[in-house]
């Protein structure tokens, strides 16, 4: 490794990122904007009361019990039985109420909690209504706001990771690709650098621009809604260099053969789209079936993600964390060992 | 003081036997270079020359290390690409047919890349001055003219001041203008710097013009090899007589010139006559006087110098440029 050598490489590609304004856009503004709508969509706000429709031809006792017993937990609303099977297929209600007060009738979606939430609702006013002890009279019920509990301290580390993985399969597999579709890669292969100076330029150079992304967005959590961060921020940023490693690594292995831009379009998707789902970058993948959990724990995003939010929310061990970033490490020597022998430069 | 004024004794290259065969599985095996002997001497100006397909950039690629021979023998500058590999590329340079340079660089940015990964180097001013490209210098490879990109190309080839220089196709594409710019700049690097050039075109006017000496190429074999003069010569004929008429090669192919005395050669193809003869003025009236006698209406008659490109035609009886493979 020559430093002269390195310095020429990566200045170049250090350059020609930053000079793609749309590329810093997508890297910095999308997660950010991200960010910013699913933690106000998911985060702050009260309760909204359940929604049920009441049939019409109910007696008006049914609707008088449930809209002066539900302690506004419920809105009614009276529509024919059509109408009312209509608006629970569309999500527009949870629940479907008809017969007695002292015997009614639940339409229901037993998939949907909030059908299962608005149904006990329901069926406690009415209790109430007829003159019934609450049932609910000696429970106490706090909600959870507090940070550490909420969506958006889930959300950081699944954004964070979605971020490196961007960076290494575009930032990494698409660029190398075109290079090679420029023949660019050739251009370089007829002079004196060596491919390892080469990779290791290039590498650094994309590995310095992956790094301040996630922090960026681990500060915007922490600013804008006061994330936590419970765990060492030492081992924190040590997951996070990790991460960005083996996501390059990852995206070197897909851009080793390719020729085109369509092809490693194709083996990006392959890898992304899995993660995307699987990867418990939106919401936990721990209650997918037993089928997949497989996948689902081989998958380099899945360690990452487990390992962020281990450390970030303190809910797990540091011998799980360590779990974790030694599986990670694994995929990432074994991509840059397979990317390195299948390398192409023709 | 440049490297390459020094030189080294022995060839610049030396092929011996060269074969490259592609091999696609469920294909028939492809023979690109087709057993190919060739020295290039130190300081002069090599041309491959010859249709597309014709091995010329599979040749000149085996030669930058680029491609494995499959068979034979490839020294360049004395060294083999088996064991001296690094050393070969620090001491020539080459600019590769439609390579395309980052895009977002500027022309100075991208000499300093290439003059980065040589030492030593040239300065990334006295490259900008060689190819002319001073007006250029902050401008982004992506807004440069075809003609600015291949002055640029050769610049990045020129940045470790190489002993040898490989251009496949340099002035492909290029207005008549541009392409007498890229020859000086080749000229120069020659005649001042001492160096050894080998490049590939598929322009006859540019292999007489700008090479010392040419090789004839044709289905991976050489079919010619000497000076852009000593190839003309050896065709005995000075002088070109080219005719067009409706369906002249059936009437010439039925004896309307037999016993024209001083026609070499002749083609006829369809509407066109071609003729090498030693002297036009001795056969012009004879010729036309068979024509007349045959009834038939000349549309053309055109006489001119004769070119590397009749070589081509002489030695494969098809035009260079209709000659590519499928």
């Amino acid at each position: 490794m020559r430093p002269r050598v390195l310095r020429a490489v990566t200045r170049t590609v250090l350059l020609e990122h930053l000079r793609t304004p749309e590329a810093v856009f997508w890297t910095y503004g999308f997660p950010l904007v991200m960010a910013l709508v699913l933690g106000f969509a998911f985060g702050e706000g009260k309760a909204e009361p359940s929604r049920v429709a009441v049939v019409d031809d109910a007696p008006a006792a049914l609707i008088a019990a449930i809209d002066e017993h539900s302690e506004d937990r419920v809105t009614a609303q009276t529509m024919t039985a059509m109408e009312a099977r209509r608006a629970l297929t569309l999500g527009l209600v949870d629940l479907v109420v008809s017969g007695e007060p002292a015997r009614p009738v639940f339409d229901l979606d037993p998939m949907r909690t909030g059908s299962e939430l608005a149904r006990l609702q329901v069926e406690r006013a009415l209790l109430r209504a007829g003159g019934a002890v609450d049932p609910g009279a000696g429970s106490l019920i706090r909600p959870v706001d507090e940070p550490g509990d909420r969506y958006i301290d889930f959300l950081i580390a699944g954004l964070i990771g979605m971020n490196l993985l961007g960076a290494g399969m575009y930032g990494i597999g698409y660029n190398v690709v075109m290079m090679r579709s420029n023949k660019l890669l050739r251009r370089l292969a007829v002079t004196p650098m060596r491919r390892g100076e080469f990779l290791a330029a290039f590498l650094m150079s994309r590995t310095l621009l992956a790094l301040p992304p996630p922090l960026a967005i681990l500060a915007f959590g922490i600013f804008a809604f006061g994330v936590p961060v419970h765990g060492s921020w030492l081992a924190l940023l040590g997951l996070i260099l990790l991460g960005t490693l083996t996501f390059a690594g990852l995206g070197l292995l897909v851009a080793s053969r390719a020729r085109t831009s369509e092809s490693v379009s194709g083996w990006i998707n392959l890898v992304t789209m899995p993660m995307w789902l699987l990867g418990g970058i939106f919401f936990s993948n721990e209650r997918f079936p037993d089928l997949v959990q497989p996948l689902v724990r081989a998958m380099p995003m899945t360690q990452f993600t487990d390992g962020m939010r281990g450390i970030m929310l303190g809910s797990f061990d540091p011998g799980q964390i360590a779990t974790s970033a030694v599986g990670l490490a694994v995929v990432g020597l074994l991509s840059f060992a397979a990317a390195l022998r299948l390398f192409r430069w023709n | 003081m440049s490297r390459a004024a020094h030189g080294g004794r022995g060839p610049a290259i030396r092929l011996a036997g060269l074969r490259k065969v592609y091999t696609t599985r469920g294909r028939p095996p492809v023979v690109a270079v087709d057993g190919l002997d060739l020295t290039v001497e130190r300081g002069e100006i090599f041309g491959l020359l010859g249709p597309n397909g014709a091995g010329k950039t599979t040749t000149v690629e085996i030669c930058e290390g680029l491609l494995d021979a499959t068979e034979g023998v490839v020294e360049v500058l004395g060294m083999d690409w088996g064991g001296d590999a690094e050393q070969i590329r620090a001491r020539i340079g080459v600019s590769l047919q439609d390579t395309r340079l980052f895009e977002k660089q500027t022309v100075a940015e991208l000499c300093a890349l290439f003059a980065g990964l040589y030492e030593p180097s040239r300065s990334v001013e006295e490259l900008i001055a060689l190819v002319q490209l001073e007006e250029k210098a902050d401008t982004r490879y992506a807004h440069l003219s075809g003609g600015q990109r291949q002055r640029l190309a050769v610049a990045t080839a020129l940045a470790g001041r190489p002993e040898l220089l490989f251009l496949d196709e340099p002035t492909t594409g290029l207005d008549p203008q541009s392409r007498r710019s890229l020859w000086d700049v080749i000229r120069a690097y020659r005649d001042e710097d001492g160096g050894t050039v080998v490049l590939t075109t598929h322009y006859m006017e540019e292999a007489a013009q700008l090479c010392d000496r040419v090789m004839v190429v044709d289905h991976g074999r050489s079919i010619a090899l000497g000076s852009p003069a000593e190839l003309i010569a050896g065709l005995g004929a000075a002088h070109v007589v080219e005719a067009r008429a409706p369906g002249l090669a059936a009437r010439v192919d039925g004896g309307v010139l037999e016993g024209i005395e001083g026609i070499l050669e002749r083609h006829a193809n369809g509407d066109r006559l071609h003729l090498s003869v030693t002297a036009p003025h001795v056969v012009l009236p004879g010729i036309l006087r068979a024509f007349e006698r045959a009834g038939v209406e000349l549309e053309a008659l055109t006489t001119r110098h004769t070119s590397l490109e009749d070589v081509f035609v002489h030695l494969t009886g098809r035009q260079l440029r209709d000659g590519g493979e499928s």
